[in-house]
């Protein structure tokens, strides 16, 4: 549905290796890599998420993470935080 | 008168007698006299005692004995435990997902996260950008030179290094590889731990004694102890070095099914039917390549085998006209692909290398009567080089199988196998070229092995390891080591899997030198592997 349509449209932006969607307990709901990877990256990058956000409240609890990014040698992995989901996209930025 | 005497008057008898003569008693009347006590014994005492009487005590043993022991013995009946979540985890079966909240999220987080990667996709932010996590490494060092004294006073030469599963232990044969005759003599191989405290360069850790020059060596893949040899007769040896006695423990035996000629590789293969054994290939000069099995007798029985004879080699309008008839194709080098356990290429003494299969059918035209029906594995020819091929290895990075070889002209071709034309052709150096092998870690690093050869009309020797870089430059190495003075071809390089940064070189003057690389050989680069597979892209027609 529209759900569907939007995952292919961040799929399908230039360097995009893989797309997933995971629930607040770490559950992967949708993604475009195979189950044990999905499964690993989403456990380590749920409890990274975690805690970046105490990280920003502690220094300022106005604050509040908004986007997590980590860029590694061979590609960048983007978290977009929320309170029930969390959306991972992993890009190959080819300069 | 007679009156008894009183007491009174008894006392005073006696009172007065040492004062002196009494005087007569005067009147009777009252008179002095002493009466006897009474004495009055005591009731009580012996009343009481009269009481108290000791008797004997008077109770019985009683018996005790053990009857028996009343513990419970439980047996587990079941488990009463709520199905996990971690249980069903596939993603087929979705977690319960209300469908407009994620709907929702996506729009929120959509235009964020598509904004994010359009700047990625232009950003020249991390340009050149590195981090270095661990101590940077400049030059390429010489670690050891491990030589065994005897072996070089007989002049032999290292003829191949090999490393164990490991990762510790390299060994090496000693033979030659400079005589064309028939020789018997017999030959050692070597092993030295380099993880040991007090390693000794000159003293290797285990020598055995081969029969005859050995010619190649492999170590098992998994089990660290276990090495093949190939030897110059045409045996297959194999020895445990962890046996103290004999480390012999399977050998081919001079039958009709073993080689005739000196084996120039052997390899351990996985067994498609047993995970986890590996059975052992031979290649030789002789055109056959066999596959063994282990018998209970210390034996190794031929399992499958494969001959290449020049007429059923493949051919293609390129290469020139071969060897008629069923001429043997001596094969000097296998490899094996790393994708596809089935599929290896193999490198002939006519300077061509071959794709070959074990899954073959078609029955080979050889000779020579053997046990098990020998099959013609070839299916493609690649384009030949100015002489024999001495190596050939498969890259363990690309998909499609690109592969070198190098060979007496000098050159190394990268090959695809799906192709025959060479993808890049290089002209590495002028003398005899004699092993290539790509890096375990790089998917664009190569290092060859250079040794005899006519340069400017001189037959020179020196021998260098040439470690090619594709990232680098794609017409000269990016680094030559020199293995040691003149007249020293170095016949040999392996690199460790484990200790990546490792490469050990064998030479003519019987010397193994472990080379530690600099780090911009052990750490892949970030965009190497498409930059692997885009040279692999270049198809030229």
């Amino acid at each position: 549905a529209e759900v569907e349509e939007t995952l292919k449209r961040i799929q399908a932006h230039k360097g995009v290796m893989a797309t997933m969607v995971i629930n607040a307990e770490g559950i992967p709901i949708r993604t475009t890599l195979d189950n044990s990877t999905t499964v690993q990256y989403a456990g380590l990058l749920q409890q990274l998420t975690m805690k970046a956000r105490s990280t920003v409240r502690d220094i300022d609890p106005q604050n509040d993470l908004t986007f997590l990014r980590i860029r590694s040698k061979k590609h960048e992995i983007m978290v977009a935080p929320d309170k029930e989901f969390l959306l991972i996209v992993i890009q190959n930025p080819t300069e | 008168a007679a009156p008894l005497p009183s007491p009174w008057e008894r006392a005073e008898q006696a009172a007065a007698a040492p004062a002196g003569p009494r005087p007569p008693p005067a009147a009777a009347m009252f008179e002095d006299g002493t009466a006897p006590g009474a004495a009055v014994e005591s009731l009580w005492r012996s009343a009481r005692s009269a009481r108290c009487e000791a008797k004997s005590c008077q109770t019985g043993n009683v018996p005790t004995a053990e009857a028996a022991v009343q513990s419970q013995s439980s047996r587990d009946a079941a488990v009463q435990t709520d199905q996990g979540k971690a249980a069903a985890w596939g993603v087929q079966h979705e977690a319960q997902v209300d469908g407009t909240s994620l709907l929702a999220f996506l729009r929120r987080v959509e235009d964020v996260v598509i904004k994010e990667l359009n700047k990625n996709w232009t950003s020249h932010a991390f340009d050149g950008f590195d981090v270095n996590w661990t101590d940077q490494n400049e030059t390429v060092l010489c670690l050891h030179t491990l030589s065994y004294p005897e072996a070089q006073d007989q002049h032999l030469q290292v003829t191949s290094v090999s490393w164990n599963a490991t990762g510790s232990v390299v060994a090496c044969s000693y033979g030659r590889l400079n005589d064309g005759d028939w020789s018997t003599e017999k030959s050692y191989v070597c092993t030295w731990n380099l993880d040991r405290r007090g390693l000794d360069p000159q003293r290797p850790d285990l020598v055995v004694d081969a029969p005859s020059s050995a010619m190649c060596l492999a170590f098992h893949p998994s089990q660290p102890s276990l090495i093949a040899g190939g030897l110059f007769s045409g045996e297959v040896v194999v020895w445990d070095t962890s046996r103290t006695e004999d480390p012999l423990i399977w050998r081919t035996g001079m039958t009709d099914d073993a080689h005739t000629d000196p084996v120039y590789q052997v390899n351990w293969v996985p067994d498609a039917k047993h995970r986890n054994h590996c059975q052992l290939l031979s290649a030789s000069t002789d055109g056959k390549i066999l596959v063994w099995r282990e018998e209970r007798d210390g034996r190794l029985a031929l399992a499958e085998g494969f001959a290449l004879v020049a007429q059923q080699i493949p051919r293609s309008a390129q290469l020139k006209k071969l060897a008629r008839g069923e001429a043997a194709v001596g094969v000097t080098s296998l490899s094996f692909s790393h994708f596809d356990p089935r599929v290896f290429v193999v490198g002939v003494e006519g300077g061509y290398s071959l794709r070959c299969s074990m899954a073959a059918e078609t029955p080979a035209h050889h000779r020579s009567g053997s046990s098990v029906p020998l099959r013609a594995p070839a299916e493609l020819a690649f384009s030949p080089h100015g002489g024999p091929v001495y190596s050939v290895s498969c890259s363990p990075f690309h998909r499609q199988n690109l592969f070198l070889s190098c060979g007496t002209d000098g050159q190394v071709h990268l090959n695809s196998v799906l192709q025959t034309q060479p993808l890049i052709s290089l002209q590495l150096s002028k003398k005899y070229l004699f092993c290539v092998r790509w890096s375990p870690v790089r998917p664009l690093v190569f290092a060859a092995a250079s040794g005899e050869g006519n340069c400017k009309k001189c037959f020179c020797f020196t021998g260098d390891v040439h470690l090619f870089d594709f990232e680098k430059s794609s017409q000269k190495p990016a680094v030559s080591i020199k293995q040691a003075g003149d007249e020293c071809p170095v016949y040999c390089l392996e690199f460790n899997t484990k200790q990546t940064q490792l490469l050990a070189a064998g030479d003519a003057t019987g010397a193994v030198k472990v080379w530690q690389l600099s780090s911009d050989f052990t750490e892949q680069g970030p965009r190497e592997m498409n930059h692997l597979e885009q040279l692999a892209s270049e198809v030229t027609d």
